[in-house]
């Protein structure tokens, strides 16, 4: 029976993957409060983490335009136009190098 | 897995100050952050690794995982591209599908690459072309990944070759698509495609199912992954779905404008003076990382050090590391380990008794077959991409 045991903890371990439903845990990153938070999280977690943002380091708002921009021409995400203004800000303020 | 509601990202520290002039003409590149710590979260089949993003996943290696040869598959980096991975893939049903330019597309299924073609093996290292991207400065868009955006593994599986001669490629083929099956968020975001020229692929370029022994990890492909050593990992597309064969190169985002680097002999360029040709990044360059000691470490004075690291190219080979305890003024060769082949990490190991009290640097330096050498980190040519560094690595340790 040990030996049973021993031999489904075996198989199982060389064929956990993916034939059973996998989780990917959920993390929740740390990102500053502020003007125009609501339309990043409503905007931007659709495809990303914050992880995406909070690990680029500080940036100019030339920066942040442009993968605004990129998201929106490249990624086709739905940004209304506003949003992406709003959303420039935000990231300029709180993840900005102040150029 | 467990889930967890809160979780704190590591700080990006030791940002560099630039100049003053608008985004900086002053190039000044750095040593990567590598004092970043894993975080104390499993993603499936790994042990806590450096996670930038959940979602999609991106996970880093600390410097440890590189004292050893192999990389073991948890402790392996982890990049994707698209949010929505399955969860699930039933591997009955689960088949890559041939198509394009081809007398006979066909569905591969796993059976079927495990039983009907040549079965080969090869170790090969695999590399984020964005490794160690925290070393530029200015700071490039991107991932800024420390030096842990890598790993080796002994893949198992078959010739990439002997699966499209069995769909016979008609005349004119020239390139072919690999897709994963990861998707987007939103229908009309670009599927990661990427595309090789049938000309790149050798006897070495292979769709394995097996990394160091094991099926592949979920997060690492499962169940098949596109190998092409010597080459960055953004080729190596993760749960292939399809395999086009084209005579025409295909427009694709993920080849026609990221992964790219200026088309110049350095493939450097400047801020204000960006190149106006690019091209793909394909083949690595020659680099080493310390995986021993880690930054900081204490070591007491006269003991015995063994300092532990791992060499690698894009397929020409290493033929020696040098360590340099004095800032570079002079270098002594490290002794290298077993030869697992070019596309493979060497490791290197390097024996003293530090006879100083305080602050002591160790740099690592690689040299490859045909002389050429690994730059200090201040050399390493800026893009705008924040690609292919390959600069010295330099631990700092404390003789106590």
């Amino acid at each position: 029976m040990k030996k049973l045991l021993l031999i489904l903890a075996f198989c199982t371990a060389m064929f956990a993957q993916v034939t059973k439903a996998v989780e990917v845990p959920y993390i929740s990153y740390e990102i500053k409060m502020g003007k125009g938070f609501d339309e990043v999280n409503a905007n931007c977690l659709m495809c990303h983490s914050f992880g995406y943002i909070t690990n680029q380091g500080p940036q100019s708002r030339a920066f942040w335009k442009g993968k605004v921009d990129k998201m929106i021409t490249h990624f086709k995400a739905p940004i209304a136009k506003g949003d992406a203004e709003i959303i420039v800000n935000y990231l300029a303020k709180h993840y900005g190098n102040g150029k | 897995m467990k889930r967890r509601d809160f979780f704190k990202t590591a700080a990006v520290v030791g940002v560099a100050t630039v100049g003053s002039s608008a985004f900086g003409s002053n190039v000044a590149m750095r040593e990567p952050i590598d004092s970043r710590t894993p975080q104390k979260i499993n993603f499936p089949e790994k042990r806590p690794m450096i996670t930038h993003s959940n979602r999609p996943p991106l996970l880093e290696a600390p410097r440890s995982t590189f004292s050893q040869v192999i990389t073991p598959n948890d402790e392996f980096f982890v990049r994707w591209h698209l949010p929505d991975i399955p969860t699930f893939i039933d591997t009955d049903k689960y088949a890559i599908r041939i198509t394009g330019n081809v007398a006979k597309p066909y569905e591969l299924t796993l059976k079927e690459l495990k039983e009907d073609f040549e079965q080969i093996e090869v170790t090969a290292v695999v590399q984020c072309g964005g490794n160690s991207r925290s070393a530029f400065v200015p700071i490039t868009g991107g991932v800024q990944w420390g030096s842990g955006a890598m790993g080796c593994a002994k893949w198992k599986g078959v010739r990439l070759k002997d699966v499209l001669k069995r769909a016979g490629m008609k005349e004119g083929s020239h390139w072919v698509n690999f897709n994963g099956m990861e998707k987007p968020a939103y229908d009309k975001t670009p599927d990661f495609v990427r595309e090789l020229n049938l000309d790149e692929l050798n006897e070495d370029v292979m769709i394995a199912y097996q990394m160091n022994d094991e099926d592949l990890p979920y997060l690492n492909g499962f169940p098949t992954r596109l190998i092409v050593p010597g080459y960055y990992s953004d080729s190596w597309v993760k749960m292939i779905k399809d395999i086009v064969v084209t005579k025409d190169h295909t427009p694709l985002f993920f080849m026609d404008q990221a992964y790219r680097i200026a088309a110049n002999a350095t493939h450097g360029e400047t801020p204000d003076h960006l190149a106006k040709m690019t091209k793909p990044i394909t083949r690595m360059n020659i680099k080493s990382f310390i995986g021993f000691p880690d930054e900081g470490a204490e070591v007491e004075f006269q003991s015995q050090l063994v300092v532990r690291g791992v060499a690698f190219d894009g397929g020409i080979g290493i033929e020696k590391v040098l360590i340099s305890l004095d800032n570079g003024k002079t270098w002594k060769e490290a002794m290298l380990g077993i030869d697992y082949g070019r596309y493979a990490y060497r490791a290197f190991r390097y024996s003293f008794r530090p006879n100083e009290k305080g602050n002591l640097s160790i740099m690592a330096k690689a040299i490859d077959h045909l002389g050429q050498e690994q730059p200090l980190a201040k050399d390493v040519p800026w893009d705008r991409g924040g690609y292919m560094f390959n600069g010295i690595d330099i631990v700092t340790i404390k003789i106590v």
